[in-house]
């Protein structure tokens, strides 16, 4: 008899029952081959971000060393101070190879801080807004209603052209942009949660308010804010390229992803490929891993998903 | 259904056919009019895209010499008075006759339009205009001016009767935007769409183009690719760096020619706290080096021109020294391009003082000049090697004058150090000398965009007193004087290189490069 219940005591999936939670998660993550490629790649891209000051051939930020003479050259071109331009260089003279490193720190940054920050606010006002309901609820869905009718772009634009150029400017902009997403999300999940007896009992210990919202319902509104974080700082890196783009955003010295390839863009018809295609395969790749692991973590986390 | 499609066939070879007789001419522009007002805003575009509706009494050449348009003739008849004879038999788009009036009406009107982002007055004020018959016009003034025909050569005439009491929207809808020129003005859909029509009835015989389409494409490589995919028949404003590959084209044929503008760079010399002038580590100081001209001279001595000439504008522009190139009027031989000598720049800054350098930030538009924002960052590089650190701040151009030009306190100039352009539309020396380093006096008119408030009592004399030669030679002896002192010894701005302006046409057509960088329709020639 006590054979059978050992028995049931294994997991449907087939994993082995004395698995810690996080165990579980990792296994089941790494089940699909392409998210932990996608994971390998956010780590490398981190990693570069993280390292690009002592790893960069160059520093492209500092203009006394960046020399208009070596402007446009071909991948594996010598420059003036006699580094190899492994992926060429810039029109203002700049090694790509330097420039992208120092880019993706940036997009990195103003990624994962804006959307950290945008995350913050978002599951403060979301659960502000499931907890207390009534009014409260109302007024703050409906500011968050308004917010999600207008394109994201339009308002990061709009804000930049008042605010000026410059990486804290843009994280501003970025975090006005995202905060209603998380904000929306975290109410769904919350609204849910918040009727479960769990909550209602610790309401009865007479717990304070924060207690409860910030103890008790949190903890179990997070799933799905890790998915929709994850994919909303790609996003956010995606968005920065793009305001970049059009000019508005960074400083020209300190040139991200974005900018760098908006550099190049001129260059397109008269063959200098690579000053916009190499930044573009970057920041693609960058983009596509974190996408693959915020797909993995969707399903993972996903309990009606579960097999 | 064989039939059907036969039909189709022939219907667009006809459709194909209509096309090429009918005559239309479709080019995409880099910058597009702010108005259809001629008189709202001295604009570049504006004052180009808008000679094809309206005229001027006198025109200038691709060379931006004079020559008659709707004056006949115009002599001095005593010391302070200039007779201006009116062509006969010219007629506005409506249909009623060109006279006297229109233009006295003209000279009133222009002066005075509300909002005006940059007036004409610069060159209506202290002119007084009277009709003498219906085609003799009296121009006075308190002293002898010569160069009142080259000043009438940038004012379109509008007619009264259509104008009277018109607003720039009016213009702008089409409703008042008569003009006597060779094409009628259809409509304006801004970012969109310029249209004109041609005008059958036109005194300079019947215009060669039926319709005009001018497409705004602002964004360079997109006006390449539409040139390259034939969506228009010629572009403006060819970007630097694709030329070269153009040149191999065989779908494209290049015009080229140097233009009147000059790019160079304004300094504060007024305020002793400038806003963007700092000590070596970005804090505010006290003190400005703009202020002495030894600092002036070595910032000037530590930009390499050559450099930037073939680095960053490909080959095409050249090195300038002063306010225009040699093929104009008021040109000095005494001034070269300054020589890169970053040596003898780090002596004379030390000399005054600044041994240690000081930070600067660079502003400059982004749209507005050939590769501005570009050559903003290659100064920056070459001052922080000679140890002037400089940050770098560029902004679309609508933004920029504004804020370049009044953006400061009591609507001074906002920055310390910026780059900007000029180019002479009266095709001489006075204009930027009038504009640029003269003493800022709005009431006479003058330093009107000196936004580095440059001053020197000498130069202001000198000025005045060439504006009031009428022998040609003294007067270009006064201009040539006046620039060695504004830009030889204050280094009151610093001059980096005149502009070099591309054209592109596809083959069978022609256009010949004008020194004011205008694109006019009724200069594109049909080649064989």
């Amino acid at each position: 008899m006590t054979a059978t219940i050992s028995e049931t005591l294994v997991d449907p999936t087939g994993k082995p029952a004395d698995l810690s939670p996080f165990q579980r998660f990792v296994s089941d993550f790494c089940e699909s081959k392409v998210a932990v490629a996608g994971a390998i790649g956010v780590l490398i891209v981190a990693l570069i971000a993280v390292f690009a000051p002592w790893i960069s051939p160059t520093n492209p930020y500092d203009l006394a060393t960046v020399d208009i003479m070596d402007s446009r050259l071909a991948p594996g071109k010598q420059m003036m101070s006699g580094v190899t331009a492994v992926v060429g260089t810039d029109g203002m003279g700049r090694d790509m190879l330097s420039s992208m490193f120092y880019g993706l720190r940036i997009s990195l940054t103003v990624g994962a801080m804006s959307g950290f920050i945008a995350l913050m606010v978002g599951v403060c006002v979301g659960l502000t807004a499931a907890y207390f309901g009534g009014r409260v609820d109302t007024l703050i869905m409906r500011v968050v209603d308004l917010q999600l009718s207008f394109p994201a772009i339009l308002i990061a634009l709009v804000l930049l052209a008042t605010l000026g150029k410059g990486v804290d400017k843009i994280i501003i902009a970025l975090i006005v942009v995202q905060w209603a997403y998380f904000a929306r999300t975290v109410r769904g999940t919350a609204l849910v949660e918040r009727r479960k007896e769990y909550i209602e009992a610790a309401a009865c210990l007479a717990l304070s308010h924060r207690r409860i919202v910030f103890k008790h319902l949190l903890p179990n509104c997070l799933p799905p804010l890790i998915v929709v974080g994850t994919v909303q700082i790609a996003n956010a890196i995606s968005l920065e390229a793009t305001l970049s783009f059009l000019g508005i955003g960074l400083p020209v010295t300190e040139p991200s992803l974005g900018l760098l390839i908006s550099n190049g863009f001129e260059y397109m018809l008269s063959g200098k490929y690579w000053i916009s295609i190499y930044p573009g395969i970057v920041l693609l790749f960058t983009i596509v891993s974190i996408n693959l692991v915020g797909d993995r973590l969707r399903d993972v986390l996903n309990p009606r998903l579960e097999r | 259904m064989r039939k059907t499609f036969t039909a189709f066939v022939a219907g667009a070879a006809l459709l194909a056919a209509a096309g090429v007789s009918a005559q239309e001419i479709r080019i995409g522009i880099a910058q597009e009019p702010s108005s259809i007002d001629p008189h709202y805003h001295n604009l570049g575009p504006n004052n180009g895209f808008l000679s094809h509706v309206y005229e001027r009494l006198v025109q200038q050449d691709s060379k931006q010499r004079l020559k008659p348009g709707l004056a006949v003739s115009w002599k001095p008849i005593s010391e302070t008075v200039w007779e201006f004879k009116l062509r006969k038999g010219v007629k506005w788009h409506d249909g009623s006759p060109f006279t006297a009036d229109d233009v006295v009406f003209t000279a009133t009107r222009a002066v005075n339009v509300p909002n005006s982002p940059s007036s004409f007055g610069t060159y209506l004020k202290g002119k007084t205009f009277k009709k003498v018959d219906d085609y003799t016009v009296h121009v006075s003034t308190k002293d002898p001016y010569p160069l009142m025909a080259t000043e009438m050569s940038t004012i379109l005439i509008i007619s009264k009767k259509a104008a009277e009491g018109a607003q720039t929207k009016d213009f702008n809808l089409g409703k008042a935007a008569i003009g006597t020129g060779p094409y009628k003005f259809v409509k304006w859909q801004k970012g969109d769409i310029v249209e004109f029509v041609r005008n059958d009835d036109y005194w300079g015989g019947k215009p060669k183009w039926s319709k005009i389409v001018l497409k705004p494409i602002s964004s360079a490589p997109t006006r390449v690719a539409a040139m390259l995919a034939g969506d228009v028949d010629m572009i403006d404003g060819v970007p630097t760096a694709d030329i070269e590959t153009l040149k191999k084209n065989s779908k494209v044929k290049l015009s080229q020619g140097i233009s009147n503008r000059v790019i160079y760079l304004h300094m504060d010399q007024q305020r002793d706290k400038s806003p963007f002038v700092t000590d070596k580590n970005g804090n505010p100081m006290d003190k400005n080096p703009l202020k002495d001209v030894r600092v002036r001279k070595a910032i000037s001595m530590m930009i390499n021109r050559p450099a930037i000439v073939e680095r960053v504008m490909e080959g095409v522009a050249i090195p300038a020294g002063q306010l225009v190139s040699e093929t104009f009027f008021g040109h000095t031989p005494n001034l070269k391009s300054e020589k890169y000598d970053p040596a003898a720049a780090k002596k004379l800054l030390k000399e005054a003082g600044w041994g240690d350098g000081f930070g600067l930030t660079i502003h400059g538009p982004n749209n507005r000049y050939i590769n501005d924002s570009k050559i903003c960052e290659a100064i920056a590089q070459m001052l922080t090697r000679g140890g002037i650190p400089t940050k770098v701040v560029t902004m679309p151009k609508n933004v920029y004058f504004k804020r370049a030009s009044r953006g400061g306190p009591d609507k001074s100039p906002e920055f310390s150090f910026i780059l900007v352009g000029w180019g002479s539309g009266t095709g001489e020396a006075s204009s930027p000398l009038k504009s640029l380093l003269t003493t800022y006096d709005k009431s006479k008119g003058h330093g009107a965009s000196n936004r580095g408030r440059h001053s020197n009592p000498k130069m202001d004399a000198l000025v005045v007193k060439a504006l009031a030669t009428v022998d040609d030679e003294k007067r270009r002896t006064l201009l040539q004087q006046a620039t060695e002192v504004g830009i030889g010894e204050d280094q009151g701005i610093i001059p980096l290189h005149y502009q070099v302006n591309t054209w592109a046409t596809r083959p069978g057509l022609r256009y010949d490069a004008r020194t004011d960088e205008r694109t006019l329709a009724m200069d594109i020639q049909v080649v064989k």
